[in-house]
């Protein structure tokens, strides 16, 4: 069964995420998106994994689902579905190895209470677990993987959006060159990485390392309207042992739903503070040194990309999944109405085409443009007419700041629109 | 192969080869960071090559992890004869005494089986029978009796022990003292060791400094090292005059000091030795630093204790570049100020009473950064000693001879199951001044540097303030590159809210050496924003 899974999600119980990510919301707003199976996050916080415990009952397929009484029912009927739950965290490593800070953020799926339990008894001796849904860790990541598969020998671990130059074991600031570098001998037993919101697969591909790895995108969202802005597509059965051997095999792993890498908070280099954006190139010419400040520069994705490739631009390895590289719907609609993402207008629109057309990742992937039209707008059927197609304009984002996505030019605008009339 | 001398002494500076070689009695005034234990290894490296066999060799050292150390770095530096040295504590030497000389087995009583005892035998509450232990040991100790009633505790708690063949550990030094007024059995002795160093010697008690008298003799081959400055445990009856007297004590000694500094910055150094020159009972020295100058110690004045957490939660993420993507959108960005690299084992918390620790740790569990608390439960000499104590009870029951390959298996054994924090765990520490001694750190805060905490007047009067300061300097040369001195101008402790001025002694250090820094209030902070702040 083809089905949608976004396994990265944070709890109100994390740092800077919003108040109202409980299991309710997240059950309600994956239903608005169309996904399927999500992720929990924060399973080795006590306070969130008791109210789990509370709020879940198992499922027939051997993941979890919320009681009854416990879901959300304010959902269009559009896009009432079944949700399922798989218990998933992520760990913050920070340590040093090889004379360098090293800090590592790991997603680890885990197949029931049991194993979470087990996996937090061990961690609990490392440090502290409930300060923050996603816990700091003064921990070898390689440490953290094998305490993960002696506690849960079914667990799966995911290093979290793998490129991100702060946190992330291919960072440019505090990473690794390689995934061996990392995990040394423990390094087969990394089966998947989470290419992140500035890295699409094609970037991945480039290196040969990363061919028998999967590629897998979530959201990683801090608030209920980011969930799926990344998911990955399955072709298994609803189950946790059926996911995990896709993940591990990519059999029965369709691929992945994407941002556009662009758009990512970290494509290119650069000096948020400066108002500084450069591609590699820029970079390498201006010798890594910000031409306003004289600091060193923020190392993108792109530019560690480059530098740990060993092909070129597009190269596609055989058998690989494939991608879809979406912008998220609110954003279509406040680029076609001229508006901001969080306003009024965009939120009713939002939530009257999925009314009319279901969820979020049915109007973005697989909407007839007629329908959409009919739906909302010639504005949002053109946009989505040409994300479809990967025809947009977007200024790449740089040290922290998200990139600026542009659909239309103004004039392109105005004949739209012009054209909407004469109809 | 033994090394030709000149290779022997190879990395040691001038004042270093001359302390591990001289022949006789011998003071090294060892200052902080001064390469103590690397001397003390030299020296029985030197013994050793000058053909003393290393069985006449005695190393005695006050705590189970200096003799840990000390083993090592023999071992680095001798090879397999390092073994063959006894090298221990007080304790281990006083057991090993009592062992040769009595052909019966006994026992050794932990603190906790001490105070069971006394607790039958007074038929009062554990918590009773805790006090009267307590004051059992420091009359055990030759500190006086302040309790004239503890006297009959005393006897029938002394019958006791004899009647169940058992020691207690105070008895592990008395017993071997009283052994040794037999001339012949003290003939053995300095027979068996010809040659005695003792490591750390200003916290030598007065039993124990008996106990060293009997086995020295007339001998003239005492090599003591130490630092009076660092002599902090008065409180528990170690004596500091013994250091100061040590050249009229044992004829014919000589003093050799140790001054380079191999450990902290110039700024570090200069600011301790400007300090502890308050002082008036000491062995006069100057440490010379041998590395840069480095920046300024920060004396930072904070609102009250929740400031002081907070602002030294920032400064770890600051160094370490940011623990979160949270802390990097807060504060513009994720570049460190420097380009060192940096773990949360590199930072130390130091404070002068566990009184403090309570608010430092719930800073510390709300922040995420990991961190390690370190003898929370008791203090340390408690811990010392159930340590030792748990080892000797597990070296006399097998009734087997103390071997070396045998002390490092139970040793390592010992360790894992004292060590409630997994090994493989990175984290920042937070301790007592006492618990610091001999630990060096990166980045070392010094929180509640006020009148009343430091020196610790608030909750006893006759506090001897020199070693108040000898605390302080400990602490501020646990710092290898960065000391942070901060106090509080409100702090709530012992149950009531206090109004401290900053303690008497930062102004002692020079002001050369230092750079103020204020955090404001918060209702002050909001009109007059602090560019001093923004600075921390």
């Amino acid at each position: 069964m083809r089905f949608i899974a976004d396994l990265h999600v944070h709890s109100r119980y994390s740092r800077a995420t919003s108040k109202d990510m409980s299991p309710e919301t997240i059950g309600k707003w994956a239903q608005l998106k169309g996904i399927t199976v999500m992720g929990t996050g924060d399973f080795t916080h006590a306070g969130w994994l008791k109210e789990l415990e509370e709020k879940f009952e198992p499922a027939e397929n051997g993941l979890f689902r919320l009681k009854k009484e416990c879901q959300d029912g304010d959902i269009p009927g559009s896009c009432k579905a079944d949700v399922y739950f798989i218990l998933s965290s992520e760990i913050s490593c920070i340590y040093s190895k090889g004379g360098k800070t090293r800090k590592i953020h790991s997603v680890i799926l885990v197949p029931d209470f049991e194993s979470a339990a087990r996996l937090n008894l061990a961690l609990s001796r490392i440090g502290n677990l409930n300060a923050d849904g996603r816990p700091i860790l003064g921990l070898d990541a390689k440490d953290l993987l094998k305490i993960t598969l002696d506690s849960a020998p079914e667990a799966v671990y995911i290093p979290a959006h793998a490129w991100t130059p702060h946190f992330s074991v291919f960072g440019a600031a505090s990473g690794f060159d390689s995934l061996e570098e990392c995990y040394e001998e423990l390094a087969p037993n990394i089966h998947a990485i989470e290419t992140g919101l500035s890295s699409d697969p094609p970037m991945n591909w480039r290196l040969s390392a990363l061919d028998r790895i999967t590629l897998v995108s979530n959201s990683d969202a801090h608030s209920a309207a980011k969930i799926g802005r990344e998911a990955n597509i399955f072709d298994t059965r609803i189950s946790f042992a059926s996911m995990m051997s896709a993940i591990r095999t990519k059999t029965g792993f369709l691929g992945t739903i994407e941002f556009f890498p662009e758009e990512g908070k970290y494509h290119y280099d650069g000096h948020r503070d400066c108002g500084v954006s450069l591609s590699p190139q820029e970079t390498i010419h201006r010798n890594y040194l910000c031409p306003v400040c004289g600091k060193k520069l923020t190392v993108g994705v792109m530019h560690r990309v480059e530098k740990l490739a060993d092909r070129g631009c597009g190269f596609k390895p055989q058998g690989s999944p494939s991608f879809q590289s979406v912008i998220p719907l609110q954003e279509i609609i406040a680029e076609g109405l001229k508006v901001g993402a969080n306003t009024k207008k965009v939120n009713e629109l939002y939530f009257s085409l999925l009314e009319k057309l279901g969820n979020e990742f049915t109007i973005l992937i697989d909407a007839p443009l007629d329908d959409v039209e009919r739906a909302g707008s010639p504005l949002v059927r053109e946009a989505i007419s040409r994300m479809r197609a990967g025809n947009v304009h977007i200024a790449p984002g740089y040290d922290g700041e998200y990139g600026k996505v542009r659909i239309f030019q103004e004039v392109e605008r105005r004949e739209i629109k012009g054209q909407m009339r004469l109809l | 192969m033994r090394k030709a001398m000149p290779l022997l002494f190879d990395g040691l500076n001038e004042f270093q080869r001359k302390a591990a070689a001289f022949d006789g009695s011998l003071l090294t005034v060892a200052g902080p960071g001064t390469g103590k234990t690397l001397t003390i290894a030299h020296r029985l490296a030197y013994l050793i090559h000058q053909n003393v066999p290393p069985e006449e060799i005695l190393a005695v050292t006050f705590t189970n992890r200096a003799a840990r150390e000390m083993r090592v770095r023999a071992g680095d530096v001798i090879g397999s004869d390092a073994s063959k040295i006894f090298i221990g504590t007080f304790h281990l030497l006083g057991l090993k005494i009592i062992k040769d000389n009595r052909t019966d087995d006994f026992l050794v009583y932990s603190r906790e089986e001490q105070v069971k005892l006394l607790k039958s035998l007074m038929n009062d509450s554990t918590r009773k029978a805790q006090r009267a232990a307590e004051q059992i040991s420091r009359m055990k100790n030759s500190l006086g009796n302040e309790d004239c009633e503890m006297q009959e505790a005393y006897e029938s708690y002394e019958a006791a022990l004899r009647q169940r063949n058992a020691f207690d550990f105070d008895d592990l030094i008395k017993i071997p003292i009283g052994m040794l007024q037999s001339r012949q059995t003290a003939r053995k002795y300095r027979d068996r060791f010809k040659h005695i160093i003792v490591d750390e010697y200003q916290d030598i008690n007065p039993v124990q400094y008996q106990l060293l008298k009997c086995l020295a003799g007339n001998s003239g081959n005492v090599c003591v090292v130490g630092d009076a400055d660092q002599a902090i445990y008065g409180f528990r009856g170690a004596d500091i005059e013994n250091f100061l007297n040590f050249e009229k004590d044992f004829p014919g000694a000589t003093r050799i000091t140790l001054t380079e500094n191999y450990r902290s910055t110039g700024a570090i150094v200069n600011a301790a030795d400007g300090l502890i020159k308050h002082n008036e009972r000491r062995v006069d020295k100057k440490l010379v630093p041998l590395k840069e100058k480095g920046v300024p110690i920060a004396i930072l004045s904070v609102p009250d204790e929740y400031a002081e957490g907070a602002a030294i939660i920032r400064k770890i993420e600051e160094r370490m570049g940011g623990t979160s993507h949270y802390q990097m959108v807060r504060n513009g960005s994720g570049r460190g100020d420097s380009e060192r690299s940096f773990r949360f084992s590199d930072f130390a918390v130091i404070f002068r009473t566990h009184a403090q620790s309570k608010v430092l740790e719930e800073v510390f569990a709300a922040s995420g950064i990991p961190y390690q608390m370190i003898g929370r439960r008791s203090s340390a000499q408690v811990e010392e000693i159930e340590e030792t104590l748990a080892y000797l009870q597990s070296l006399i029951h097998p009734h087997e001879t103390i071997g070396s390959g045998r002390i490092d298996a139970l040793e390592s054994k010992l360790l894992t199951a004292a060590d409630l924090f997994d090994p493989r765990a990175d984290a920042v520490t937070l301790m007592t001044l006492h618990m610091a001694k001999g630990l060096e750190f990166p980045i070392v805060f010094i929180t509640g540097c006020e009148d009343g905490l430091l020196p610790c007047t608030i909750m006893k009067e006759g506090v001897d303030i020199e070693e108040e300061r000898r605390l302080l300097y400990v602490g501020m040369t646990r710092a290898k590159d960065e000391l942070h001195l901060i106090y509080a101008r409100s702090r709530f402790l012992y149950g009531q809210r206090l109004a401290p001025s900053p303690s008497p002694f930062i102004g002692e250090i020079p002001e050369e050496f230092i750079s103020n820094i204020t955090v404001h209030d918060r209702a002050k902070k909001k009109n007059e924003p602090d560019r001093q702040l923004g600075l921390f």
